[in-house]
């Protein structure tokens, strides 16, 4: 069946989502860079717009100007500027964590500046009201207005990128930066990509405040939802980018005309909720490749993890902070929590829970290589199997382990396909599982409706439980330990370092490459299932998708490819967000990672040079040296020769 | 033209050149080294993809050591670098439409006619002989004061690398005044047109002198 006024109203939709994808895919023609943080961009506009509207008092004509014509390009170039150019030379990685840092941290100045708060009288810049086609089909004005500003935006792209001298050298200046800045002005061309595609999302977030209400997440999900529309359209063309965005719209509404027997309907609704998810992840599993730039071919340092390492550390022997084990000193301030008062230790439960899925994050990126934005998913998974396996009759302590072992044949399955891409392309694909996974399962009271938790028996009090946290979490550092040393840690050195090397020199790299990522899921399994445990209760929103990718910027930030950092970095993520208020962390961890390209490595190689530099005995002149009794007598002879 | 003052380039803590000093005159210098002797530091530092730590690089009475690339790029200097010298995404004819900024391409189709024929290939898409003639074409559709050409025979068939070099050499027999550098680790093609030549070893100049006084064996 097929209902036109349903598709009138499909069209509605599937504009915004179009709006969104031409920004995304514009700001990749004009800067090379796939912006995650488009959606956060857009945001903290559509606030400004509110700000300006709303509390300042003034007219929205005015305000549009102010906040498209200044506030949006001015984020753009800022982040040129401060953000993008430095990190020219790093690869898909670095700059894949530099547009997370950007995404959390306007998402924490949203939070800060406006408390976070969802408004739900945003000023509209479309004209209300509506347009009769034929009988009682009617399409609104905002609508009509929208697939205006989407087809012009499309049109003029194409045309400028095309057919102008100017899209010429925007083309050559994405291409290559560094060839690019002998021939033509080439950081004002990526500045002007920059304030374009900003201005782009300061437009999309203005358009849209009306239609859905103000909130800081939902838009940027929204956002990053419609990014299976861009990956549809293998991030370059912009009509199959429009197309597929109208027509899933449509298929969204038309859906809900579909009334299947009764026990499927709760499925046919999933499905036409989450629509654009499905498509995210399917297009993922079938686009064989992305784009110019994308993350496979070209795009140099694409496959190693330009900027998130530090270059040249050795890791397989005792580098690490791990084998060197400041390990004494941590356990005794891990331990401490144990003395503090009942509602301080309360908030210390989270700790080594959120420690053990940075620990699994460790694991996936550092070690292996593959950035993960996914744990999110596989950590809800562990504590939804505990739940339902305790729920079964297994005892609590018993299934706390067993439902992430569980986990990992997930990882296995959902890891398999997602295993020869690389970059991007692997960050959307762990960031599609995770949203899947949440709005499929998480969301449906099918699965986690009337879940009881309770804390293994004997295990009851803080005290205890605290206790048996931190027995998890060394278990876990254990595992990450085996992992690294020995052939398997040399042949997982290898495989991060070089594919083709280590393919060649006889690393089964697919194998090597799904275990790694399986063996992170199930640890992130067991965090989740201590967090959960902790709780006392299975909040869904522990396990957002949007809070995987901030999972990751944080481990990013404290060096992705130290355990202990990754424990450290757990204890002040949580330790800041119980001592201030909503936003500092994300603020914290979004100026982290955008300034990652100028310390690679993070934190602990910060801290690691420190101690290099500390460590390093002072150079002492010749005369000082100690020499063997001959060479003694030598530099007397040299001393006594150059007095004379 | 261009004298260098003791420079000094460093890869971290690693330091590339201990403080080399030369002038370059008009005409074919080539600057000769083993892998690893500094070569392509030195040049990438000349055109200001390289910062130097210390030392100065003086182009024509001015200071170029802290100038960005694209001022040097306005003062006439040009490296075409080993490879990447050409934008990979573009195809041929708008990759020669950047070089020449606005100018006839016909001398490129002249010198390499294959290149008229590939026009709307994609860069990405031809042989590694093919990307050298085009990068090579930048030097003919643009004017330049000083060419820097990082190996231009690196990982071609001798044939096609005499031939890049017969170009080269006719286009610096063009322009008298013009100062061409050519860093080579193989020093027979370069000697023939080079009218000076300067031997890097380990990131020092090991010496200078004209092609007569080289000896070939001991590089």
């Amino acid at each position: 069946m097929f209902y036109a006024g349903l598709a009138l109203n499909g069209l509605a939709i599937g504009c915004v989502a179009a709006l969104a994808a031409v920004g995304l895919l514009a700001t990749y023609r004009v800067t090379g860079v796939f912006n995650i943080a488009f959606g956060a961009i857009a945001v903290f506009c559509a606030y400004v717009m509110w700000q300006c509207v709303r509390v300042w008092r003034m007219p929205v004509s005015v305000s549009a100007l102010l906040v498209l014509g200044i506030v949006a390009p001015g984020i753009g170039l800022v982040l040129e500027r401060l953000v993008y150019r430095p990190l020219r030379r790093s690869g898909a990685s670095g700059l894949l964590v530099a547009t997370l840092g950007v995404l959390v941290l306007q998402l924490g100045l949203v939070f800060l500046l406006w408390g976070g708060r969802s408004y739900v009288d945003a000023p509209s810049l479309l004209p209300a009201g509506d347009v009769r086609l034929v009988g009682t089909l009617r399409l609104s004005n905002a609508t009509i207005v929208e697939l205006c500003v989407v087809a012009l935006v499309a049109g003029l792209l194409t045309v400028l990128l095309k057919a102008t001298r100017v899209g010429l050298m925007v083309r050559a200046v994405v291409d290559d930066r560094d060839l690019a800045e002998a021939l033509v002005p080439a950081d004002r061309l990526a500045a002007g990509g920059w304030a374009f595609g900003s201005f782009l999302a300061g437009l999309a977030g203005v358009l849209w405040a009306p239609i859905y209400h103000l909130d800081p997440y939902s838009l940027t999900l929204t956002v990053l939802e419609t990014m299976g529309v861009a990956v549809l359209a293998r991030l370059t063309s912009l009509p199959v980018a429009v197309g597929a965005a109208l027509a899933i719209g449509v298929a969204q509404t038309e859906l809900t005309a579909v009334h299947p027997a009764e026990r499927w309907q709760g499925l046919v609704d999933a499905f036409h909720t989450n629509l654009f998810v499905l498509v995210l992840f399917a297009a993922l599993m079938v686009v064989p490749r992305l784009g110019v730039r994308g993350s496979g071919a070209g795009g140099g340092v694409a496959g190693g993890l330009g900027g998130l390492q530090r270059p040249g550390a050795r890791r397989t022997s005792r580098s690490d902070l791990v084998g060197r084990l400041p390990f004494g000193a941590l356990s005794l301030v891990l331990t401490l929590p144990l003395f503090f008062d009942p509602a301080d230790l309360r908030a210390a439960l989270a700790v080594p829970a959120l420690a053990v899925v940075f620990v699994s994050l460790v694991v996936a990126t550092g070690y292996a290589g593959q950035i993960s934005l996914g744990q999110a998913g596989y950590a809800g998974l562990g504590a939804l199997f505990m739940a339902k396996l305790a729920e079964g009759g297994t005892p609590w302590l018993v299934a706390l382990f067993l439902g992430p072992l569980l986990v990992v044949p997930i990882g296995w399955v959902t890891g398999y396909p997602a295993i020869h891409r690389r970059g991007l392309y692997l960050a959307l694909t762990t960031f599609a599982t995770a949203a899947v996974v949440a709005r499929f399962v998480f969301a449906q009271p099918v699965f986690v409706g009337g879940l009881a938790i309770a804390r293994p028996r004997g295990f009851t009090d803080d005290h205890w439980f605290y206790g048996l946290e931190l027995a998890c979490l060394v278990l876990a550092l254990l595992l990450v330990r085996s992992l690294h040393t020995g052939p398997l840690g040399r042949a997982l050195v290898a495989l991060r370092d070089s594919e083709p090397a280590a393919l060649s020199a006889g690393v089964d790299v697919r194998r090597l490459k799904v275990f790694v990522f399986a063996c992170a899921a199930g640890l992130a399994g067991l965090g989740g299932a201590l967090t959960t445990l902790a709780a006392q209760a299975f909040n869904p929103t522990d396990f957002d998708p949007v809070q995987g990718m901030v999972w990751f910027a944080a481990v990013a930030v404290w060096g992705v490819d130290s355990a202990m950092a990754a424990v450290v970095g757990a204890a002040a993520l949580v330790a800041v967000d119980v001592g201030t208020v909503q936003g500092v962390s994300g603020l914290l961890i979004g100026v982290g990672a955008v300034l990652l390209g100028r310390f690679p490595g993070g934190i602990s190689a910060l801290v690691q040079r420190a101690g290099d530099w500390l460590g390093t005995p002072p150079r002492r002149s010749v005369g000082e040296r100690r020499l063997s009794p001959a060479g003694r007598a030598l530099a007397a002879q040299l001393r006594e020769r150059r007095a004379e | 033209m261009l004298t260098l003052d003791t420079l000094r380039v460093r890869y971290g803590p690693l330091e590339a050149l201990h403080g080399v000093t030369l002038t370059i005159e008009p005409g074919v210098t080539a600057v000769l080294g083993r892998n690893g002797a500094g070569k392509s530091t030195l040049l990438r530092a000349i055109a200001g993809y390289l910062r130097p730590s210390s030392g100065r690089i003086l182009w024509q009475g001015s200071d170029l050591t802290r100038a960005p690339i694209g001022r040097r790029a306005a003062a006439g200097l040009m490296l075409i670098p080993d490879n990447g010298g050409v934008f990979r995404t573009l195809t041929v004819r708008e990759n020669l439409e950047l070089f020449a900024a606005g100018t006839d391409l016909a001398p490129a189709f002249e010198a390499f006619p294959d290149l008229d024929t590939l026009s709307r290939r994609r860069a990405a898409l031809l042989s590694g002989g093919e990307q050298q003639m085009l990068a090579l074409s930048r030097a003919l559709l643009a004017p330049w004061r000083l060419l820097l050409v990082d190996e231009l025979s690196h990982g071609l068939a001798p044939a096609l690398a005499a031939r890049l070099y017969t170009v080269l050499t006719r286009l610096a027999a063009a322009h008298p005044g013009r100062a061409v550098v050519l860093a080579e680790p193989h020093p027979r093609a370069a000697l023939a047109p080079a009218d000076r030549i300067h031997v890097l070893r380990r990131g020092e100049l090991a010496g200078s002198g004209s092609p007569a006084d080289f000896d070939a064996a001991t590089l």
